[in-house]
């Protein structure tokens, strides 16, 4: 994993849950929840698992109000753009709104090798169906954030009733946005759940869903 | 189409397209804003109308306007919201108007806060405005549910010429599940809108909308005119669910969400040898009366669980008729209860302390 990885992609793509995941599983510095479009199911809803695991917890300015609504972003977001000793994981909101947050560090931002930006796909969101709609997606992200995407994650998924084909399927579509847009696929997530028999592009991520089995 | 995993709000809103809705008049409050976001987008794909008013006042009587005009139309909006557009619905129900009104509620009273709640069941059984009437109300507790019953609810208020009103809490509107938009869902017989002010080009009779009758008796024949739908209601159309009632020792009331969490109570309580059943309204008006009928012998207690401090226990009293003892569980201020919560307290009421 690069020192900066950020995950963005359609809401209800997945993101929170894999960042969650990724930042217990490699234990990074910090965690930057810039989603401020989400009222519920929000990475910082866990900051108490994130201030036992040593994980800094970037959120809003007015910390642990998990019910305000309010968009604001705390300052603290930019420090590992500008600390390159420190690793972070950003959660993005949704869309392209979501990732219009990320154009404040553009000026931050020199060294883009350390840098990964992952569009997260579940090919059973019908936003993000067909090669052409996540092509168009996430071009729309990179108009919107002044970045470009540099790596795919397969998420496909229909929670409880997720099979490995239907993963494969999605790797499939994913397969052909890959071609087209010259990036790889990084990892593909399976919940921990799922006897997984089959090969898949990129890392497997065998996930927990941590924050939705918070609230449900 | 397959299943799709969706937002429970995108779900609703998509669902009201597939229900043939020409309109969509509304204005943003958490958490149901990613309905009328879904709206604004896929409206005009199919041709209909989205329009984002200045006020929830404003959208009500769009709606209004629309509705008599013999538009299919949809508002949606949470708690606050839909207090502000109270107004707009007794005038509806007094000048018989069909809408659908999707209530994402939250906790309140006031602005509240902006987590999950069921703390409106008052106010949308009720009535919620001034004067003689009610709302067709549908609770569901899944995603799948919401999407079928809204497809439904068209046709419901286009048959009394009623608002529908689709009572959701947060969590439903929040929360994300695999759903199946083509699911048959039942088609009501229609007569062709021949009340509506859609222009009189062949020279019939003056249409008027109106709930003004300053008349007394035109306005008690009026009144009586709507209670007659309001009986149709409570005698042919209420809904819910029983569940794991045929040995159960006591027995849950719960609609929505709360149903949900219930659902797993039931199952850790029969882990522990203890049979739990549970009585789910699906229709909050008509509060499902016929259900209780249904009571076996073996049920000694009846557990009201709610997501407020406990508003549908007196519908409970009432259809109970003295016959149980009436126990109560809830949480408010957007706080879910969690299935052992509930597990305690029906062994707390098993074991008699």
């Amino acid at each position: 994993m690069k020192r900066i990885t950020i995950i963005a992609g359609h809401y209800g793509s997945g993101k929170s849950e894999i960042c969650t995941n990724l930042a217990f599983k490699h234990k990074v510095d910090y965690i930057v929840d810039l989603d401020i479009i989400n009222p519920y199911f929000r990475t910082r809803s866990l900051h108490q698992e994130f201030e036992d695991a040593g994980i800094h917890l970037v959120e809003s300015t007015i910390k642990k109000k998990l019910s305000s609504d309010l968009p604001y972003i705390s300052g603290e977001s930019a420090i590992p753009f500008l600390n390159k000793e420190l690793t972070a994981i950003y959660d993005l909101g949704g869309t392209e709104n979501g990732g219009r947050v990320l154009i404040q560090f553009s000026d931050k931002i020199d060294h883009f090798e350390d840098i990964d930006l992952l569009y997260v796909v579940n090919i059973f969101r019908m936003e993000t169906n067909t090669v052409a709609k996540i092509v168009k997606s996430i071009k729309n992200l990179e108009n919107e954030a002044q970045l470009k995407v540099t790596g795919l994650i397969n998420n496909t998924n229909l929670l409880k009733e997720t099979t490995e084909e239907m993963i494969k399927e999605g790797e499939t579509i994913l397969t052909s946005v890959a071609k087209e847009l010259d990036l790889p696929i990084v990892y593909t997530v399976i919940h921990e759940s799922l006897d997984q028999q089959k090969d898949y592009s990129g890392k497997v991520i065998r996930l927990k869903r941590l924050i939705a089995d918070k609230f449900l | 189409m397959a299943k799709v995993l969706m937002k429970g709000n995108e779900a609703m809103a998509l669902a009201a397209i597939k229900a043939g809705a020409d309109a969509f008049y509304g204005y943003p409050i958490t958490p149901q804003n990613e309905l009328p976001e879904y709206m604004s987008k896929h409206m005009k794909e199919h041709g209909r109308v989205f329009l984002q008013s200045e006020s929830e006042v404003a959208a009500i009587n769009m709606i209004y306007g629309a509705a008599g005009a013999g538009a299919r139309v949809i508002t949606s909006s949470s708690s606050p919201g839909i207090a502000l557009k109270q107004e707009g619905i007794s005038y509806m129900a007094g000048a018989e108007l069909p809408a659908v009104i999707v209530n994402v509620m939250r906790g309140g009273p006031g602005l509240g806060g902006i987590q999950p709640s069921q703390g409106d069941y008052k106010q949308i059984t009720r009535g919620g405005g001034n004067g003689d009437y009610y709302l067709y109300s549908l609770a569901p507790e899944s995603l799948q549910e919401a999407v079928d019953l809204i497809k439904e609810s068209f046709d419901i208020a286009d048959y009394f010429r009623n608002p529908v009103m689709i009572a959701v809490d947060g969590l439903i509107g929040q929360m994300m599940e695999p759903v199946d938009f083509e699911l048959e869902t039942p088609k009501w017989d229609l007569p062709k809108k021949t009340w509506a002010t859609d222009g009189n080009q062949k020279g019939r009779d003056k249409n008027i909308i109106n709930s003004l009758y300053l008349d007394p008796n035109d306005l008690e024949k009026h009144d009586l005119k709507l209670k007659k739908k309001y009986d149709e209601m409570k005698r042919d159309h209420q809904r819910y669910e029983l569940i794991n009632m045929d040995k159960a020792d006591i027995a849950i009331v719960a609609f929505g969400s709360t149903a949900r969490v219930c659902r797993t109570s039931i199952q850790l309580l029969e882990e522990e040898g203890i049979n739990c059943g549970m009585i789910r309204p699906i229709t909050i008006y008509p509060f499902p009366s016929k259900a209780f009928d249904e009571i076996p012998k073996s049920v000694k207690d009846l557990l009201v669980v709610e997501m407020n401090t406990g508003q549908m226990i007196d519908d409970v009293k009432i259809v109970n008729e003295g016959k149980l003892p009436i126990h109560f569980y809830g949480r408010s201020g957007g706080i879910v209860p969690e299935a052992e919560e509930i597990v305690e307290k029906v062994k707390e009421i098993m074991g008699g302390e």
